[in-house]
């Protein structure tokens, strides 16, 4: 299982957080089995300081920053190794 | 950790019921509460007659007396003062409202003063105790009025754990009043009433006691009640407590200073916001799960905490909570939402313990952002005032 976290800490929840939630009702039939979403209350937006770029979600160990679904959705086929 | 509060607790709660086919109510219910002097104190009055002449009459009269009282002006003093300024009704030519008004003490010394309405009952472990009072007749600079239709009754007690203190307008003891079982009305019987409510629910609330009363009353009357009916109940209890969380220490050195006042808290507990809820869990070494499943509102999702009550995303959900707040309980109380489920835990606390972190949140300053975030400490603020003034909880408001 890959554990994917979204950030609905403040600072994502309102520059994005809440419309990548939603992500996990629409996620593609070949990969619904393989990955777990889980919520986070901040990945560390207030450990970056100056250079936070929001929305962060996490895909295993990397986080990604200004995430958006389709860099979500990326991340998820290339650590699975699957053609996208 | 936070300052425990040995001193006794008092809630205070009243229900009215116009009389029937009246719009405005004829008696006035004023309530105050002291944080600071930890002291509450309630009015009563019923006007002369009923409808807006008698609503007139009672809300000058209960502001009047509130007003002194809170001032700490001589009883004897006040009740001159509102009965020499009390309108004359040109058709009877009296000038006439009654009160009862009760002040209690941080200690537990009750104050009362009743003119008029019927007596106060003192009710100590599911029995009526009498209450010892003394006369005083206010003198009337007017000689043609009748001294003795100016009559006081004073009484001085203290007030134990699990006292209660309960009056009302005459509506109560004249409800029924011409029933073939009460032909003189509901009387004296209200006091077994009183009790046997008491004896089934030993903790009943003074807010449901007072809506109970009230309720029977009119049901004493059909449902059309003869007169405007109010009753005021003071309990007098062990405080529920809440504990609310919100921001992350000033300086990191208090994070472990935050985390042992969650954890030592005798009480229920909410935590609000995503760094808060980092430190607690990082601090007292429990895990954070949020339940993407469960978003119901437009709010971040609430997560759950082992020994938490409920933990929130901050400064949006408590914006949220302060417009609830704001608009005054309403009659949907089962709406979904992280700050629907804080309204209703603070609707049930009587004491609220806000712990304020300071640290700036760096990020929310990027001036960017597609929403306006308050402040805060702000935000904050208005809360705890919002809960004192409108709520009537006794709030202790700490910045760390
Ligand atoms: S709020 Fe999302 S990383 Fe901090």
């Amino acid at each position: 299982m890959l554990n994917i976290r979204i950030c609905v800490g403040t600072y994502c929840y309102i520059t994005g957080g809440s419309d990548l939630i939603k992500i996990k009702d629409q996620i593609p039939e070949e990969i619904k089995n393989k990955v777990t979403f889980i919520g986070s209350a901040c990945l560390g937006c207030d450990e970056e300081k100056e250079t936070s770029k929001p929305p962060y979600a996490k895909v295993g160990d990397v986080l990604i920053s200004e995430c958006t679904e389709e860099k979500l959705l990326n991340e998820i086929y290339s650590q699975l190794g699957i053609e996208r | 950790m936070l300052q425990e509060t040995n001193k006794l607790f008092i809630e205070v709660g009243s229900y009215q019921h116009n009389k029937y086919g009246n719009l405005v109510c004829g008696d006035s219910v004023l309530m105050h509460k002291s944080i600071k002097e930890n002291r509450t104190i309630a009015v009563m009055s019923d006007g002369l007659g009923s409808g807006v002449k008698a609503n007139v009459l009672s809300t000058m009269t209960a502001s009047m007396a509130l007003n002194f009282r809170i001032r700490r002006e001589p009883i004897t003093r006040t009740a001159k003062t509102i009965m020499d300024t009390l309108p004359v009704d040109s058709v009877r030519n009296i000038s006439y409202s009654t009160f009862t008004i009760v002040d209690i003490e941080s200690d537990g010394n009750a104050k009362i003063v009743e003119y008029d309405n019927p007596s106060l009952i003192l009710v100590r472990q599911n029995k009526i105790i009498k209450l010892d009072s003394k006369n005083t007749i206010i003198e009337s600079k007017l000689s043609n009025t009748n001294s003795e239709n100016r009559i006081i009754k004073l009484s001085d007690i203290l007030l134990q754990k699990e006292d209660r203190l309960i009056f009302f307008s005459d509506g109560v003891t004249q409800s029924g009043i011409g029933n073939w079982n009460m032909p003189f009305g509901w009387g004296d019987e209200v006091n077994e009433f009183i009790l046997d409510a008491i004896k089934d629910n030993i903790d009943i609330s003074a807010r449901e006691l007072s809506r109970k009363i009230v309720k029977q009353s009119e049901l004493n009357d059909i449902l059309k009640p003869k007169d405007d009916t109010s009753c005021v109940v003071f309990y007098v209890r062990e405080p529920r407590k809440l504990l609310i969380c919100t921001g992350p220490p000033f300086t990191e050195e208090n994070d472990k200073y935050l985390a042992e006042i969650v954890r030592d808290y005798g009480g229920k507990k909410i935590i609000c916001g995503g760094t808060t809820s980092k430190i607690i869990s990082r601090e007292l070494n429990l895990d954070i799960l949020i339940d993407l499943n469960n978003v119901v509102s437009p709010l971040p999702p609430s997560s759950k905490m082992k020994g938490i009550d409920l933990v929130t995303e901050g400064i949006i959900t408590l914006g949220s909570l302060s417009s609830i707040l704001e608009q005054g309980t309403p009659k949907n109380l089962d709406q979904k939402g992280p700050h629907w489920d804080m309204f209703r835990m603070i609707l049930d606390a009587d004491i609220i313990d806000l712990v304020a972190g300071t640290k700036i949140n760096i990020a929310h300053q990027d001036p960017t952002l597609p929403v306006e975030l308050e402040i805060r400490r702000n935000v904050v603020k208005k809360l705890a005032s919002l809960l004192e003034t409108k709520y009537m909880k006794t709030v202790n408001l700490k910045f760390i």
